[in-house]
């Protein structure tokens, strides 16, 4: 059992099942881990697993930034699933002789930053010339300097862009992005189902519901709308609110309140019956009413939460006059409108609901997709609590949902 | 002498495994039958009334063809590499002696005892660390290392039932080693190289762990309908399953028509020992 | 000529050791480095060689470990249970139809997992006559579901891994001398003392084998949870999904990962015990 024993031979011992000393197979372990460790750790010495360094962003480059027309080529743009019609792309394409390469592999912000953080880190392109990612996700990669800016010259349509959008926290002049879709996060269900009206957040803890629930695993949305019942403010909210916020879902959830913890996977329960109220965005709504009329949306009496998406281009994108004239092509009335009446989420470009109305009255009368002054004022944006508490929110609410 | 006893037990015995097998194609079933879903919203699971629209336009969903090819190419690839090298290492296994060799047939069991969630993330961090951006070559590499245990055991099981004489007979008439090797050993252990590539094949296409860790902006057939699932699953993708099941169903028959006429012919040749 | 006789061996490994080595045992060992490094995701990471954080891991994680190792458990026993008349059957029942049934067993594999677990949904939906049915006989209480359940995630991963099962149990059965059983019903006074005393133990490497192949990826397994549970059924795999790809903890995933592994090897080796030497050597070639 020494260490001169050949090694093969010893498994096959080890295999017959014969005794074999603790120390023998430690010896063994050891010797084979520091081999491979070695070369490991030799490895990762050479890439690293570093963090996300901290840059700032440049007001020079800002100002400094040109992007001259060239040819396009193929333009890459990653974005999140049902959220575009079709039709748009053919005429961009052929008005600029280029082609889109338009990928749905957004399905979380988390998820996909995770899928494209390393390149990100170490300076590289990642391979695509346009991102949509939701406000606070916008926020942290103008913060870590990963986004190009906008040469507003390419993109003369951005004054389309909605007054109530368009000097946002965390991208004070729209240097950065430009949204592409905004969203309410409010409550979704089946009055069939429930047997009357929801009004209150209050109601998502009605026991006469238990297990017909769900929230989204974002502890923005749902921790968000915990507040809004509790009255508070989610947009000043502190970090502390916020985890006292998630301790209450997590309570809720151990009682078996709460059926399941989702994405945009809740639809498919939603209108299957399975779920009977949930935390839920607006234009799934108005997508799930079209083949289900008895689905209600509602903006609780205490409030919702409002979000976009945004257009951004990342670093060393391949063609960012590419990307910049489709921002400017989808923020043409007519193209918004077409946009608007597939995926059924809040405009962010002014002109395309006289457009709409013109075609599809009922839609462009949707408070969803083109909200009222009544309507946005109950909506509160996303808070930003700086990227230390906020992970460990995510860590918290990771714990909750059971990942 | 047969009792009733033994009656009720080959009829017990044999209603269960018919059951069982019928338990198996409940979700089979059900996948088939929706694809003939006139289904008029964005979702599939209640049945709405019968139509032949969604095969008349299997390829309609953006994107569903593009990752199905993915996943067939990969497959493919995946069998022809994992198959090659698998079959060298299970010769080299057993037909020869070596310093290393208990080691490395514990290598070749160790992926299929890890987890996939484990391999996947294991290999994600590996490339991470490298350097190597994750994509269509990842995926391949990743599906090449999880199959090629299953090839080894597979033909080693065939190997190892073989008759060594058989070689030697060959090699004392005068065949070197590579002929020997072409001529002898690898039609003789043809069907279990034929196995083990079914299995990589099977293994590989219907991967989704390994694949989503590493799969980078590549789609799969997989990573389609995870994506696709929680939106809605679109009834293409219930016509491309039943597409597949049907063409690997004639695909058994062909190779069982093929063995079949082997059978005979080596019964022919040599009659059994009565 | 001994030299190229010695490097035979060698040239036929080479292409698939590399690839092992280089694709599987460096990235592993890889995950064993980075468990060991504090920090977070934001701010990088650095080598601490904090052994700590497996006690810390398994303890906050222990309710996740527990759940997997009971379904696993029941979905294997499940499994052994089903299969075994299935493969008992195809071996020794089936006759001209044997490759057929081989086939059935192995087709529903060809649609994707993803593909057959949303079906399972589509059938188990609360709506559904399933679940209609199961409440209309009692089963069920009148409010009562099957989706996000224990019951729904157990039935899933038996579902999926039958098949596993299967395949090893027919393999063995097959191999086994028609004749020794035959005597062996004419030493014992009963069928079942013969099936006791010689079929089931001669079916060892089958059993096994097929335990194994079942109970070790069941373990690891989260897509069966995340589409048929809810939080509370969640399983370690889960876990380690959620750290790596959402949480970005990546020395808790890679340590969880390693707890996992180490707890299957465990059972590998307690169970390779059990089964004696030469079972374990029949069983995996």
């Amino acid at each position: 059992m020494s260490r001169e024993e050949p090694l093969d031979q010893f498994f096959e011992r080890m295999v017959e099942g014969e005794p074999i000393s603790r120390r023998a197979v430690l010896q063994r372990m050891a010797a084979a881990g520091v081999v491979l460790g070695g070369a490991s750790s030799f490895l990762a010495a050479c890439g690293g697993v570093s963090g996300t360094s901290k840059k700032t962003t440049d007001t020079a480059a800002v100002a400094a930034v040109n992007h001259p027309k060239a040819a396009i080529g193929t333009m890459v743009f990653s974005n999140w699933p049902l959220y575009i019609d079709r039709k748009v792309i053919p005429p961009w394409q052929k008005a600029n002789d280029a082609k889109l390469k338009y990928i749905e592999d957004i399905n979380d912000n988390d998820e996909f930053f995770a899928k494209v953080r390393q390149q990100l880190e170490a300076g590289e392109s990642i391979d695509r010339d346009l991102v949509a990612l939701t406000d606070w996700m916008a926020g942290r990669w103008i913060e870590l300097g990963y986004v190009e800016p906008v040469d507003k010259r390419n993109v003369p349509n951005r004054v389309n862009l909605q007054d109530s959008l368009a000097h946002p926290p965390f991208d004070k002049n729209r240097d950065f992005t430009l949204p592409w879709q905004a969203g309410i996060t409010a409550i979704g269900y089946n009055p069939k189902k429930t047997g009357r009206e929801i009004k209150s957040v209050a109601d998502l803890f009605d026991p006469a519901f238990k297990g017909r629930v769900s929230m989204f695993t974002e502890w923005r949305d749902s921790a968000g709308l915990v507040l809004l019942g509790d009255g508070k403010d989610p947009t000043t909210a502190s970090a502390d609110d916020y985890k006292a916020a998630i301790d209450k879902i997590d309570q809720e959830n151990k009682k078996g309140q709460i059926r399941r913890f989702t994405g945009n996977d809740y639809t498919k329960d939603l209108a299957a019956g399975n779920l009977w109220a949930c935390v839920a965005w607006s234009g799934d709504l108005v997508q799930l009413k079209a083949d289900n009329p008895d689905l209600q949306f509602v903006v609780p009496q205490e409030g919702g939460m409002s979000w976009s998406d945004n257009m951004m281009i990342p670093q060393k994108a391949k063609t960012p006059y590419g990307a910049e004239t489709f921002m400017n092509y989808v923020y043409e009335p007519e193209v918004a409108a077409t946009i608007a009446a597939y995926v059924n989420y809040f405009c962010p470009v002014k002109g395309a609901r006289e457009i709409l109305a013109k075609k599809d009255p009922e839609l462009a009368e949707d408070p969803l997709i083109f909200p009222d002054d009544a309507v946005l004022k109950q909506l509160h944006p996303y808070p930003s609590l700086g990227s230390t508490a906020e992970r460990e929110l995510t860590a918290q609410m990771a714990q909750v949902t059971g990942a | 002498m047969r009792t009733t006893g033994d009656r009720v037990r080959d009829i017990t015995i044999r209603v269960w495994a018919i059951a069982a097998v019928i338990f198996l194609f409940v979700p089979i079933f059900v996948v088939i039958l929706f694809s003939f879903n006139d289904n008029q919203g964005r979702f599939n699971f209640t049945w709405q009334g019968f139509t032949l629209r969604h095969w008349e336009h299997p390829f309609a969903v953006e994107g569903l063809g593009e990752a199905l090819t993915n996943s067939l190419v990969i497959a493919a690839l995946t069998t022809v590499i994992a198959v090659v090298f698998g079959t060298l290492m299970a010769l080299a296994l057993v037909r020869h002696r070596f310093r290393g060799r208990g080691a490395t047939s514990a290598l070749v069991f160790l992926p299929l005892a890890t987890p996939e969630v484990v391999l996947g993330a294991a290999l994600l961090g590996w490339f991470l660390t490298i350097s190597v951006s994750t994509g269509f070559v990842t995926i391949l590499i990743a599906h090449v290392m999880f199959t090629l245990g299953f090839v080894v055991v597979t033909v080693r099981a065939r190997l190892e039932g073989m008759d060594l004489h058989i070689e030697e007979a060959a090699q004392d008439l005068g065949a070197g080693a590579i002929t020997t090797l072409r001529k002898v050993t690898l039609p003789m252990i043809a069907p279990g190289v034929a196995s083990a590539g079914l299995l990589a094949f099977a293994i590989s296409i219907d991967d989704f762990v390994v694949t989503n860790f590493n799969a980078g902006q590549t789609i799969t057939f997989p990573l389609f309908v995870y994506g696709a699932s929680r939106q809605g699953v679109p009834p293409q993708v219930n016509v491309l399953a039943t597409a597949l099941l049907v063409i690997v169903i004639a695909l058994m028959f062909v190779v069982l028509a093929f063995q079949r006429r082997a059978a005979r012919a080596d019964a022919a040749v040599a009659p059994e020992p009565a | 000529m001994r030299r190229r006789r010695a490097l035979m061996p060698l040239a036929l490994l080479a292409p698939g050791l590399v690839w092992l080595l280089v694709f599987y045992a460096i990235p592993v060992v890889t995950q064993l480095w980075v468990s060991l490094q504090t920090g977070n995701a934001d701010d990088g990471f650095a080598q601490t060689w904090h052994w700590g954080i497996y006690p810390d891991v398994v303890s906050e994680y222990e309710d996740q470990l527990w759940r997997s190792l009971g379904y696993a458990a029941s979905a294997t026993v499940l499994c052994l249970i089903i299969a075994f008349p299935l493969s008992y059957f195809i071996a020794f029942k089936a006759g001209r139809w044997k490759n057929l049934f081989l086939l059935l067993v192995i087709l529903p594999f060809f649609t994707s997992l993803i593909v057959r677990t949303v079906a399972w949904q589509t059938l188990l939906t609360d709506d559904g006559w399933v679940v209609h049915t199961m409440i209309d006989v009692g089963l069920l209480p009148e409010n009562g579901r099957l989706l996000a359940t224990r019951t729904a995630v157990i039935a899933g991963i038996t579902y999926n891994f039958l098949p596993f099962m299967v395949l090893p149990l027919y393999a063995s059965l097959e191999r086994l001398d028609r004749r020794l059983i035959e005597a062996a019903t004419d030493l014992y006074s009963s069928r079942w003392s013969a099936f006791r005393r010689v079929t089931l133990p001669l079916a060892g490497p089958g059993i096994f084998a097929g335990v194994l192949l079942t109970f070790i990826p069941a373990l690891g397994d989260y897509i069966n949870a995340q589409l048929l549970g809810s939080s509370q059924q969640y399983m370690i795999g889960n876990v380690i999904q959620g750290q790596y790809l959402v949480v970005r903890d990546y020395p808790t995933a890679a340590a969880l990962s390693f707890v996992l592994m180490v707890v299957i090897l465990v059972f590998i080796g307690g169970a390779a015990k059990l089964v004696g030497g030469r079972t374990l050597r029949e069983a995996t070639a």
